[in-house]
């Protein structure tokens, strides 16, 4: 039940900030420049810091070195290589399941 | 009007073609779409959330990176409200989005406008705003729209569905739970770009790391935070402010 209840108060409040926008900038008002400037940040600052939190930490301890910290950096390689989401998708779960094969 | 009604569920064929354009935009990217919410499921199983509750949130949140988190809280035993904060400062972003689509959508009944709002992520909004264009006609373009997003939900839910009952049978040895730093690296990292998001990429993650001490996952919400302040302090030297989120959206990124 309180499990519900917190994905029903984040469904809420994510519908808010979905309906925000389109509600309040149906004329020609825009957002001011410096807010804009901010929420172009959302996107990479959360999801640094849930990459940083899953990956080199394991339950708020530090995790140890292996196939983990491997499989991320050929992923982040790929990633900047062939800027393509599908492609680091796939090349970071081969490596992942190559090195889990491999003992490491 | 008696033609209407002789259309399957009373939409002219017309309107069909205006959504099947849209579908056919976003397909590309549906595949992403449907793995994500695999990944997801499967997490439901392993936080021990019952199979309505994991259900229930893709249909209703439909935003994968803050439901994850939302999992991830509840792992570490945070207070519902630390949980559900989380949750919307990684929202925050489509507060962007909707002010971006805004006149893209000013033409369009307010009941269409408060529908399409629960169907936007991060794929739909860039589909929408790239083909606004290409449709000039409100009706039209409100057709393609809802193509180009209902579609992209549905295949979200149906994978979310198939990775809850999927779960249990996942062995533990896979370590599924690398999934989530994989799918996040693979969102953020192609479309990295410019000093202030790669800045707030770093202090993020140096403020996560260093406040790891902190209890139920409040690192996160510290390092998202910390990120997005430095940050935008940093100017922008890039010529072109347009829609750029740091995002990457030519595949995989299911939200």
């Amino acid at each position: 039940m309180r499990t519900f209840l917190i994905f029903l108060a984040a469904a809420i409040g994510t519908y808010a900030i979905r309906v925000s926008g389109i509600v309040l900038f149906g004329g020609p008002r825009r957002l001011p420049e410096r807010v804009e400037r901010s929420l172009r940040l959302v996107g990479p600052a959360a999801l640094a810091a849930i990459v940083a939190n899953s990956l080199l930490l394991d339950g708020g301890t530090w995790r140890a070195f292996g196939a983990w910290h491997l499989a991320a950096l050929v992923t982040i390689g790929v990633a900047l290589w062939k800027r393509s989401s599908g492609w680091t998708m796939a090349a970071g779960a081969v490596a992942f399941a190559a090195l889990l094969l491999a003992g490491a | 009007m008696t033609s209407a009604r002789r259309a399957p569920l009373g939409i002219a064929p017309r309107q069909w073609a205006d959504a099947w354009a849209g579908l056919k935009a976003i397909a590309p990217l549906m595949p992403g779409s449907a793995l994500f919410g695999l990944a997801f499921g499967a997490l439901v199983n392993v936080a021990g959330i019952g199979p309505l509750v994991g259900n229930f949130a893709s249909v209703s949140v439909v935003a994968g990176a803050s439901q994850i988190a939302i999992i991830e809280s509840l792992r570490t035993g945070a207070p519902a409200a630390i949980a559900v904060l989380t949750a919307l400062v990684i929202n925050a972003r489509f507060a962007l989005y909707s002010a971006a689509l805004a006149p893209v959508f000013a033409a369009f009944p307010m009941r269409w406008k408060l529908g399409l709002a629960h169907l936007t992520t991060d794929q739909a909004a860039v589909v929408a705003l790239q083909h606004q264009d290409a449709w000039p006609d409100p009706v039209r373009r409100r057709w393609f729209v809802v193509g180009g997003a209902l579609p992209f939900v549905v295949v979200w839910c149906i994978g979310g569905a198939a990775g809850i009952a999927l779960g249990p049978v996942i062995p533990e040895a896979w370590q599924i739970g690398f999934i989530v730093p994989l799918m996040f690296l693979a969102v953020m990292v192609p479309g990295l770009r410019g000093a202030p998001a790669l800045t707030a990429v770093g202090v993020s993650t140096i403020v996560v790391l260093a406040s790891h001490g902190l209890p139920y996952g409040l690192n996160v919400l510290a390092g998202a935070i910390a990120g997005i302040v430095v940050g935008s302090l940093v100017p922008d030297r890039s010529a072109h402010p347009g829609a750029d989120d740091g995002i990457a959206h030519d595949a995989g990124a299911g939200e």
